[in-house]
């Protein structure tokens, strides 16, 4: 393994340890907000928004497993979220290998 | 910086994918025209270092919170065009298995934070990079400073064209006045500084690996 690669996943491994941090404020980021925000803010939620379609079934939702502890469901979602980048790249790098030995 | 479903008018996102879809396609053809079997690992792990960074939530004034992207950092370490398809796959996982920015929306996401924060951060970073030390950290804030100011764009154009016949906002309500002083300050104030850091860092230990083990082989 090259020197590079060592120390890219000693941080990554640091990082995941260290994901909880990222839990310390439950404050929304800026225009993220659920639509209940618009309803308390504005007094409606704006039509457009309230009946979009509902497009996502999300097995993590918000980086958590529903029901169980917070930390947990963190650091589960840091892991698998990790996993499926590194997939997604082995499955890219597979494609390109295949064009490379065709061509 | 992440925009959820129903925030964006059909047509925004309509538009959104047809500019991303060729700039998508061109991306992968770029892809395999510079990647091989030895750059993949690091480039897979430095796409998770991505993900990972955007899970470190900082909190600030005004009662919201965000947090850095680490696309700068997969642009000066690899191209820019690698960094926008790299970042644009950790944004549909967010998106698709923990409902972080909507799925109509992943066009719009993957420009600001992909495309926009890579060709950034790449040419600040080419810049700056013989003028300074601190062309990593430069790069990075940055980079998810202009991010920001594209994603507080697309948000506060809504209501100026899309509203019903009272005025009432259809989608996102809130107007550029608001979403551009709101997103700058807290990139250009806090995430930016986070960003900047974060590339900074694990920039200088990449290199500094590399130096030495090229001096050992060397000697």
């Amino acid at each position: 393994m090259s020197k590079k690669m060592k120390v890219a996943l000693t941080v990554l491994v640091i990082m995941i340890l260290a994901v909880p941090v990222g839990l310390l404020t439950d404050a929304p980021a800026f225009g993220e907000w659920d639509p209940d925000y618009y309803l308390k803010k504005l007094g409606f939620i704006p039509k457009g928004m309230q009946h979009f379609p509902q497009l996502q079934h999300p097995i993590l939702p918000d980086y958590s497993i529903p029901g169980a502890n917070e930390v947990l469901g963190y650091y589960v979602s840091a892991v698998v979220g990790a996993a499926l980048v590194f997939l997604i790249w082995f499955i890219i790098g597979k494609i390109i290998a295949k064009k490379h030995s065709n061509s | 910086m992440h925009i959820p479903d129903g925030y964006l008018s059909p047509t925004t996102v309509a538009l959104s994918y047809a500019v991303m879809i060729p700039l998508w396609a061109y991306g992968f053809k770029k892809l395999k025209e510079k990647l091989d079997e030895k750059t993949l690992p690091l480039l897979g792990t430095l796409s998770a270092l991505s993900f990972l960074i955007m899970m470190f939530n900082v909190p600030v004034p005004g009662g919201t919170s965000g947090h850095a992207i680490g696309t700068a950092l997969i642009a000066i370490m690899f191209d820019p065009w690698i960094a926008f398809m790299a970042v644009s796959f950790v944004l549909l996982i967010q998106a698709v298995v923990f409902g972080d920015g909507g799925i109509s929306t992943w066009a719009v996401n993957s420009f600001d934070m992909a495309f926009v924060a890579a060709f950034v951060g790449y040419y600040t970073f080419q810049f700056l990079k013989d003028k300074t030390k601190f062309a990593p950290f430069i790069a990075g804030w940055f980079s998810i400073s202009v991010a920001a100011l594209c994603d507080s764009i697309f948000l506060g154009i809504q209501p100026i064209f899309w509203h019903d016949a009272a005025g009432h906002p259809l989608y996102f309500p809130f107007g550029l006045s608001v979403t551009i002083p709101a997103m700058l300050l807290a990139h250009m104030g806090v995430f930016g500084i986070v960003e900047g850091a974060f590339t900074q860092i694990v920039y200088s230990f990449l290199q500094k690996r590399a130096e030495k083990a090229q001096q050992e082989v060397v000697a």
